[in-house]
């Protein structure tokens, strides 16, 4: 038996846990089990995430129905006290042969983690934001740390804008600054931060007497055209110099490719902690995709039908519909179940809380064969799965697919900027929970930093990473991309 | 004796000939064996039978292409740069592992360079191999003594401009060696001079060293950059004008593609009056243009520069595409200009200085299915 205690950091200090209880009633719920011992192994997290997608103790299945069958064992330490943790694990290990027969109501089948209801959950939440904030009585920035987005920050931006102005001027010097001068965000909330940085710019624009602004186009670029609709309010003093663009983040050239190699700055701020994502894992010298598999607790499934008037076996059906159609049309399509618009974000926001992942670990045949992003393969990832022992890592396939359909908009003096949650080592997988959790209606997880970076560099770009510098004790990372050479 | 697929070799002074600038595309597969080589995983042996067989298949593609003028797809180096600077007494790389092997080494000279008594880059061995396996043209290209400088940290010469010569004179001693190799069309890559446009005159001088003597169709290359398929700068060729005109080359590949023909302009203008390498090909994009597209790029040229003096090519080397966009470029590249050959009215071509000025001397069964005229 393997046991891996991540979260070290809380095992000395003030502050210490004791995690010796949790490891106990795990190691003997598992010796009164008649499951192999010296095939498991038992994963013990702590999941910071209030709102998640783990119940406390789950079993995932390693190359399920082969020869090579492991069990992992997973438990939550954050809330292993709440629990008979003994019982919990005595009832996912009853099933740990056969886990399809747990009391789960599955929303969908097996499948790539990026590829899972959750994020039609997250896709809903954006595009249906007025309605769940309505619901709520609260804007989504005050769900992010801080409570805000750390876009506007004002020194941050006044950096920025020094930075991009030497490297304007010395163009300029040269004769091969072009006429218009680009800037992109992609992600715009509600346009606080496109607001901070063109006051920031026409102020030291003006106090430099460069007449940059003349030559700017800003552009606001969002999956929403809710957010965009905001965002554009909060910028009518530059209206001439902002355009909105509804596009995916995933795939900003398809919208944005009149702009290859023009863009001097693209900026973004808490993007890609919310773009989907596989994990990927090398156990025992072997390659693993995670396959994941949403599902409702059948109490939870039972409290949610009776709430609309339904039969628990019909839920999954109309969860997918309201996926499809969003609350307002659900409302529509089925007055039964749901009286008004506000019933169906009600129903909608008790699936949310209630959704949980499923895991399983599926062999990789090649790493070449798994596509992280179009045009870039699982061979990434091979410095990290390899950097030794056995390791999970997050592919943040999302944020690969927009980082590396990005770049090339970049001017060849351009610059990426991106505030976000990221590892920037590899072994940061080992000591901590990265993720997935619940943002408010939206899904979390932290960015793969290194191979952000390993892609980077493969493409002729210097990524690097710093804590961001303008507020304390906040996890925000700031990536900044840039051409090498 | 490559196979020339059934079809008779082509004649050298047909118009409109089609060609590469020098790099094929690597393949994924072969970037991470190259890697590997240069993370000590790979030895230096299987890394050459390696070469040499991605060598043949790149050659067969653009014979299979149907492409003119061939070259090697410099598939043996490792980039553009340190493929020359490793080999060059003189030059200290004080840590030869790289993370991807198409970064950049850390390059120093610390001492001038010595002087070129023989060819010791081992270029002429690489044509040689390509001679040996194709029966058609060869183009062969190395990068220029400006942009090898750029990548050199001086501390030998006070005057950064005596570094450029001194590898000039390095280079010339090669080219005089692959012309002895049978080598007659050579290209000098200038991929940092558009970065430098206040020394252009500096490279000019440089590339007269580089080629002098040496009795050899010489073609200049100049581009925006092709690193990791981004442009490293952006501008216009107004900066070569007049100096390059003093450049002896016959030659002169430029990227018209990406950039759009508005700088062809310059070439009447200043009164280009040799060949041009016209870049008909976007390889910083995986899309394929189509063959009528490139048709109408070739077909603007010529309102500019006689038909005589065109050579048709890619804006740059193709190693950032993937293999089946590389070959479809090509493909669409030949089949352009061959349409727009078919609707010329011109007389059959005189003199065209765009082709290679003598043939190697082959032996007796190569000769058989060697190219005529």
């Amino acid at each position: 038996m393997l046991i891996e205690i991540r979260p070290v950091a809380r095992l000395r200090g003030e502050k210490a846990i004791d995690i010796t209880p949790a490891v106990s009633e795990m190691i003997g719920a598992l010796c009164e089990d008649s499951v192999d011992l010296a095939k498991v192994r038992l994963v013990c997290d702590w999941v910071q995430y209030k709102h998640n997608f783990r119940d406390v103790v789950d079993v995932r299945q390693i190359s399920p129905g082969t020869s090579a069958d492991q069990l992992e064992v997973a438990v939550d330490l954050r809330r292993a006290k709440d629990v008979d943790l003994r019982a919990a694990a005595r009832e996912v290990l009853g099933y740990a042969d056969r886990p399809d027969l747990l009391p789960r109501m599955p929303l969908e089948h097996w499948t790539a983690g990026s590829q899972s209801c959750i994020w039609d959950f997250n896709a809903l939440y954006w595009k249906a934001l007025g309605e769940w904030e309505r619901a709520t009585g609260q804007m989504y920035e005050s769900a992010l740390p801080g409570g805000e987005s750390d876009a506007r920050n004002q020194a941050a931006v006044r950096d920025l804008i020094s930075d991009m102005f030497r490297i304007w001027d010395d163009l300029s010097e040269r004769r091969s600054l072009p006429e218009e001068l680009y800037v992109v965000e992609l992600g715009v909330g509600n346009g606080n931060q496109a607001k901070a940085w063109l006051d920031e710019f026409v102020v030291m624009d003006r106090e430099r007497g460069t007449d940059y602004y003349r030559r700017l186009h800003y552009l606001m670029c969002d999956y929403s055209q809710h957010v965009l609709d905001i965002a554009r309010k909060n910028v009518t003093d530059h209206a001439t110099k902002t355009s909105s663009v509804i596009l995916d983040a995933t795939k900003p050239t398809e919208a944005l490719g009149f702009l290859r190699f023009k863009v001097f700055l693209v900026y973004i701020s808490n993007v890609y902690d919310n773009l989907p994502c596989d994990d990927v894992a090398q156990i025992g010298g072997r390659h693993y995709l995670v396959e994941t598999r949403a599902y409702l607790n059948q109490p939870d499934a039972e409290a949610i039908a009776k709430s609309i008037s339904v039969e628990p076996a019909e839920v999954p059906n109309q969860i997918s519909r309201l996926l499809r159609l969003g609350p307002e049309l659900l409302a529509e399509a089925s007055p039964d179940n749901f009286a008004d618009t506000d019933a169906a974000v009600e129903f909608w926001r008790q699936c949310w809380q209630a959704v949980r992942l499923a895991e399983r670990y599926v062999p990789i045949q090649g790493l070449d064969l798994y596509e992280v992003a179009p045009g870039v393969t699982g061979e990434m990832l091979r410095p990290q799965l390899e950097a030794g022992g056995d390791i999970r890592i997050h592919v943040t396939n999302g944020a690969v697919a927009s980082f590396t359909d990005t770049i090339p908009l970049l001017h060849p003096f351009g610059r990426l900027v991106c505030h976000d949650l990221f590892t920037t080592d590899v072994m940061q997988n080992r000591t901590g929970f990265r993720g997935p959790g619940k943002y408010d209606g939206s899904v979390v997880n932290w960015c793969n930093g290194p191979l952000l970076a390993h892609i980077g560099s493969r493409k002729g770009f210097d990524v690097r990473f710093a804590p961001f510098a303008h507020r304390k004790g906040t996890n925000i990372i700031t990536m900044t991309a840039q051409v090498r050479d | 004796m490559a196979d020339t697929n059934g079809s008779a070799p082509r004649p050298p002074n047909q118009l409109l000939p089609t060609t590469v600038v020098g790099s094929y595309s690597v393949p994924e597969w072969l970037e991470r064996l190259k890697t590997d080589y240069y993370q000590h995983r790979l030895s230096g042996a299987h890394l050459e039978d390696i070469h040499d067989v991605a060598i043949k298949a790149a050659i067969k593609d653009q014979e299979q292409a149907g492409i003119d003028i061939v070259s090697d797809g410099e598939l043996r180096r490792d980039n553009d740069v340190d493929y020359v600077l490793a080999k060059m007494p003189g030059v200290e790389i004080t840590n030869t592992a790289k993370a991807f092997y198409y970064d950049y080494l850390d390059c120093a000279i610390t001492a001038p360079l010595a002087g070129p008594d023989t060819a010791v880059l081992g270029l002429a061995g690489d044509f040689q191999f390509t001679r040996e396996h194709t029966d058609r043209p060869i183009k062969f290209s190395f990068t220029g003594p400006f942009s090898l400088s750029s990548r050199l940290r001086n501390e030998a010469y006070p005057d950064s401009a005596e570094l450029v010569r001194g590898i000039a004179r390095m280079l010339n001693a090669e080219a005089h060696e692959l012309a002895k190799s049978g080598a007659t069309l050579l290209q000098i890559d200038e991929p940092f001079l558009a970065g430098y446009p206040e020394q252009v005159a500096l490279a000019v001088e440089a590339i007269n060293l580089v080629t002098k003597d040496v009795d050899v169709t010489w073609g200049l290359h100049v581009c925006y950059g092709n690193r990791y398929a981004r442009p490293s700068w952006e501008g216009h060729y107004n900066f070569l004008f007049p100096a390059v005109l003093d450049a002896r080359v016959d030659q002169l590949i430029l990227e018209f593609a990406r950039k759009g023909d508005e700088d062809l302009a310059l070439l009447g203008q200043f009164g280009w009056d040799r060949a041009v390498g016209l870049g008909v090909v976007d390889v910083k994009s995986e899309e394929i243009e189509p063959a009528e597209l490139i048709a109408s790029r070739i077909t603007r040229a010529l309102d500019v520069v006689p038909v005589e003096q065109l050579v048709i090519n890619p804006d740059c080397g193709l190693r950032h595409l993937r293999p089946d966009v590389a070959r479809a470029k090509l493909r669409a590249m030949v089949d352009g200009a061959a349409s727009v050959r078919a609707n010329l009215n011109a007389a059959p071509a005189g003199d065209l200085t765009v082709f290679p000025a003598a043939q190697p001397e082959l032996d007796q069964g190569e000769a058989q299915n060697a190219p005529t005229g």
